[in-house]
């Protein structure tokens, strides 16, 4: 230490839970001094509405640049148009015209269409199981321990059988997002796998990877959230990916704990910190803890260790040698000693029923299936079904109703963006693709950074523009519409097939480049195109031609793919 | 000279061009007067929470008795096999870290230890967040650290074409609300592609399309737009790293090379950010000095060095002069090691900053000591330097910019541990922004500093007739 060597630590260098009251107590104020600062120097954006002397000082000719306008939102679509791009991974062609003959007006529509939906079971998805039939999996069927004993402990076994079920499921994946006709499903499923996020491509995951995403994350998603989360807590893919297999009474393993916490369940929202004494913690009318501290992760810790997997079979096991004893104190409820394996099972249940978890999970629900920034009346709506039928087995199938059949839900439009995975499989759903996922569509793909099942750190995903509007990202969706355009996804035999069929798609009648434009944007968009896209569009196919003249055969012919690989591009198409 | 603005290359005519092709040269395109002098931060964000107490340790005193009692396994032997490498009597670097050693005998690599963020958390998404928003203890600034710094540093003329960067395919948050930043993984693969004969048209009718309106969306897609134009125009072509710089082959060292090589092609770069993960280390983490750790540690160090070895001589440029490499990380990991020969959450850790004006070759900061009594919330190690501290030096000495009230609201604590060199001028607690000083002594306070003759090493393509966009040339 070169210097200031001799000083060591002070007092207040020490942290000390008047601190964190005091932050946590002045939040708003702090908010507000924190943003009001920032925002002062206008310098680039132009949605600042105070004019400011400032800002001539500052690099003003360089504020141009690509200014926002905050206010500038797109024009509400029709209903239809939204339930696709938000319940679904976008309309495929006839859905609209399927979703208007459900009823008389918008509402009785959407609450016919969203019953369908919560009711999977009841939806004939033949079209979809034959192309998975097709496919030959081998290890989609298999049980838990089927899975376990072929795929991850056999003598000798490959890394390619090992990594089987999770190949499996991934193109299995893809397949239903583009095909299925239980869209919401698959919208739900991307939504709890992001959530109890797993990095799916490891060791130890990839062979239990089909019991993952079929027992713990399907076989729950309209059910019972404290029975996901026991399900999630005891999977061999939860336990080795944040670590809880190796949690001992002896050597704790905070990973896991921690987690549940924070991502799994009461959220970040409700973390209070690092505060050594308990009885600072302001609690709510029913006497418990508003939030959670450290100190609540560290007994936590403790209900969890000794949770287990079977060698044997992969099937979760109790092992009291290694599980901590004594009386834990975790949100302000004592714990018994000598409770065992029920320790880890009463965090659940602290945790399930915590009202900091319901409104967590439901603002997290909203922001996948309204917007970016969920108002807060349809968050604490959805927040108060959660926690009234927190006991009911469609505990969740009732709260996602509440969300899609809320005024919010139909009155939002794009606060959204698509994501790599909602672009690509609503470009495929729209053009009506012979879609195959093989080693080519996946490379493009994965230039996109959203890989199935493939987020390293415990939080999923990120469900919010900001992580996907950098100019990388936007190019690389750009890029990946290019790919599927032209004819570069498949070589040999399967290339014409699996080359976009756009040509084919549309009636011969259509000719002039008015026509042609027009039935492309209802075709894909479900709406016209604004002007502003509309005419770059029309310029590009009419190539200074008069737009009501009829083109030649040859001029549509080499054309036509690269003015609709346009509208893929356009603003319009990347809205939610 | 060529004179280049950014927004007359977005929008000029192709007339413009008949008078540049043939003649222009690379060096017209940037801003051949200024940049040179001009400084480059490059932030370096190892996610996951890096084991600060594996990379630089005690190897002496009373505070090695308790590493190796808290570590005992992990400890970094201080002797023998793998033993740590001697920083001063009091501090060893791992061996796995051997390329930053060089870095440090060579003084361009400053060590702050026990630093960090001070706010009680222990969530990585949280600490992440607030260190890159530059606000601890609040989530609610629209604009990330670094933005703020790029809107109130002045020293940026119009003729910058790419101020500022993140490698990888996100944007971070300490560049959030940023307009300006573009991401790319590699330059090389920052085009348009598509069909050769329709893809100028396509670009041509989505800049219209995306000028259409002045949404979030439209902003994203003309900056994309623009990025593109730009990156095509550079022309990078294959990048081969000069003086024999070694980056790893990982999404880590492409991203410090993508860096490297932006700012050879004179774009005007000021702000750069590469991510890397993978330090999440809550099992087996490496017994010893060796493992998963130490090769993980040693793609950072390796990394690290060939960006500064390639960037020591281009063409008779030493770039390196005006470059300061921050690397953090979220939080440090429980003092204590767990039962799966890994570490938890933890708080205080290392910081590295180096480059041509960092007063290298020490370990600074207060050290707090590893007793019991003395850990933070008696586990983890404690935090003595806010890690703005270290962020500020660097933003007024390097970069001239005074306007902490701005960057880091709130904190009026400036006081320069000496890590760069440079001026120091008061620094502006206040939310009314000041005239930055660009540059506070050009070649003066950078010892040997002079100003480096650009060197045009690339011409524009040759096709640039069929280009769309084209730069707007005043003389």
């Amino acid at each position: 230490m070169t210097q200031e060597t001799s000083e060591v630590l002070t007092k207040d260098h020490q942290r000390s839970v008047s601190r964190r009251k005091l932050l946590r107590n002045a939040g708003a104020v702090v908010a507000i001094t924190a943003a009001g600062a920032v925002t002062r120097p206008r310098i680039i954006e132009g949605q600042d509405a105070t004019p400011d002397a400032l800002a001539p000082a500052m690099r003003s000719a360089r504020r141009q640049i690509a200014a926002v306008d905050a206010a500038a939102a797109p024009d509400l679509p029709p209903l239809e148009v939204i339930v696709f791009n938000r319940m679904a991974f976008g309309p495929r062609p006839g859905d609209l015209d399927a979703f208007r003959r459900l009823g008389a007006d918008d509402q009785s529509r959407l609450q016919s269409y969203v019953n369908q939906q919560l009711n999977p079971a009841a939806i004939d998805d033949s079209a979809c199981d034959n192309i998975l039939a097709r496919q030959g999996f081998t290890t989609l069927n298999k049980s838990l321990t089927q899975l376990w004993t072929e795929h991850a402990v056999a003598d000798g076994i490959s890394w390619e059988d090992r990594q089987r079920p999770y190949r499996e499921t991934e193109k299995a994946t893809f397949l239903r997002a583009v095909y299925s006709k239980r869209q919401l499903n698959e919208v739900l499923a991307d939504f709890w796998h992001n959530h109890f996020n797993v990095y799916g491509d490891d060791r130890w995951a990839s062979p239990v990877w089909v019991h993952y995403d079929r027992d713990v994350i399907r076989g729950n998603m309209l059910g019972n959230f404290r029975t996901m989360l026991g399900m999630v807590a005891k999977s061999p893919a939860m336990l080795y990916y944040l670590d809880n297999e190796s949690n001992t009474s002896a050597g704790p393993n905070e990973n896991f704990a921690r987690e549940i916490f924070e991502l799994h369940t009461m959220g970040a929202e409700n973390y209070l910190g690092v505060v050594s004494d308990r009885s600072q913690v302001p609690v709510d009318d029913e006497g418990r803890p508003i939030g959670y501290i450290d100190k609540d992760v560290y007994q936590a810790t403790e209900c969890f260790t000794g949770w287990r997997v079977n060698d044997e079979t992969g099937q979760f096991y109790f092992d009291e040698a290694e599980h901590s004893r004594y009386e834990k104190l975790v949100l302000g409820v004592s714990i018994d000693d000598f409770l065992g394996e029920q320790d880890g099972e009463i965090v659940m249940d602290l945790l399930a029923n915590h009202p900091g978890t319901a409104h967590y999970i439901a603002g997290k629900l909203c922001r996948r299936l309204i917007s970016d920034s969920p108002p807060e009346s349809i968050v604490q709506a959805a927040a108060d079904v959660f926690y009234a039928q927190r006991n009911a087995p469609d505990q969740l199938k009732q709260v996602v109703r509440t969300i899609l059949l809320s005024d919010e839900f139909r009155q939002t439009w794009g606060e959204k963006v698509k994501r790599p995975l909602e672009y690509a499989v609503s470009v495929l759903r729209a053009s009506n693709a012979d879609f195959e996922p093989n080693d080519r569509f996946r490379w493009s793909y994965s230039g996109m950074a959203q890989n199935l099942f493939r987020w390293h750190p415990p939080d999923g995903y990120p469900d919010v523009k900001e992580a996907w509007t950098g100019t990388m990202s936007i190019l690389q969706r750009w890029r990946h519409c290019n790919y599927l355009i032209d004819w570069k996804y498949e070589d040999g035999p399967m290339k014409d097939q699996l080359r976009l069929p756009i040509e084919t798609q549309m009636p011969a009648s259509k000719r002039t480049p008015n026509e042609i434009v027009d039935f492309w944007s209802q075709f894909v968009l479900g709406r016209a195109l604004p002007p502003a896209e509309r005419q770059p569009v029309l310029d590009f196919i009419a190539q200074g031609r008069n737009p009501n003249f009829e083109l030649t055969d040859e001029m549509i012919q080499e054309r036509l793919r690269y003015m609709v690989a346009l509208i893929f591009m356009s603003p319009s198409f990347l809205w939610r | 000279m060529f004179k280049v603005t950014r927004r007359g290359f977005m929008v000029g005519c192709s007339t413009a061009i008949a008078t540049m092709a043939g003649g222009l040269t690379y060096t017209a395109f940037g801003s051949a007067n200024d940049e040179p002098n001009h400084d480059i931060l490059v932030v370096v964000f190892l996610r996951g929470g890096m084991d600060g107490l594996s990379v630089v340790m005690p190897i002496d005193g009373q505070d090695r008795g308790y590493y190796e009692a808290n570590r005992e396994r992990l400890a970094v032997p201080a002797s023998g096999d793998n033993a740590a490498l001697r920083l001063n009597s009091l501090f060893g670097l791992h061996p796995g870290a051997a390329p930053l050693f060089d870095l440090y005998q060579d003084k361009k690599l400053a060590i702050i230890h026990a630093a960090g963020l001070t706010s009680d958390t222990r969530s990585h998404f949280d600490a992440m967040q607030y260190i890159e928003l530059g606000t601890p203890d609040s989530k609610s600034s629209a604009k990330g650290w670094l933005t703020r710094h790029l809107e109130t540093m002045g020293g940026l003329p119009n003729e910058v074409i790419v101020p500022v960067m993140a490698t990888g395919g996100g944007q971070p948050t300490s560049l959030q609300g940023s307009r300006e930043a573009i991401s790319l993984t590699s330059p090389d693969d920052f085009s348009f592609s598509g069909n050769w004969r329709w893809r100028d048209m396509q670009r041509q009718a989505l800049r219209q399309m995306y000028s259409g309106d002045s949404s979030w969306l439209h902003a994203a897609g003309q900056q994309t737009l623009d990025a593109v134009d730009v990156i095509e125009y550079a022309n990078p072509g294959d990048y081969t790293p000069e003086n024999g710089a070694d980056y790893p082959n990982n999404g880590f060292g492409r991203g410090l090379q993508t860096v490297a090589q932006i700012i050879k092609m004179q774009l005007g770069l000021r702000v750069a950010t590469v991510d890397f993960g993978g330090w999440d280390t809550h099992q087996s983490q490496g017994e010893g000095g060796t493992g998963y750790f130490s090769s993980h540690l040693s793609d950072l160090a390796r990394g690290l060095n060939a960006l500064m070895t390639d960037l020591s001589n281009s063409n008779g440029t030493d770039h390196t002069k005006r470059l300061t490499v921050v690397v953090q990380s979220e939080f440090g990991r429980s003092f204590r090691e767990n039962a799966s020969r890994g570490t938890d959450h933890g708080h205080g850790n290392v910081m590295f900053v180096l480059g041509g004006a960092v007063n290298g070759g020490s370990v600074m900061g207060n050290w707090p000591g590893l007793g019991p009594d003395q850990l933070y919330d008696r586990r983890d190690l404690a935090i003595t330097t806010d890690y703005r501290r270290v962020l500020s030096e660097i933003m007024i000495r390097r970069f001239g910019n005074p306007n902490l009230g701005i960057v880091f609201p709130g904190y009026s604590d400036y006081q320069p541990l000496g890590i760069v060199r440079g001026g120091d001028i008061p620094p502006n607690y206040s939310d009314e922004p000041v005239d930055a000083t660009p540059i506070p002594d050009p070649g003066g306070t950078i010892p040997g500093g002079t100003t480096p003759t650009p060197t045009p090493t690339v011409t524009p393509p040759e096709n640039m007739d069929k280009r769309i966009y084209l730069p707007q040339v005043n003389r």
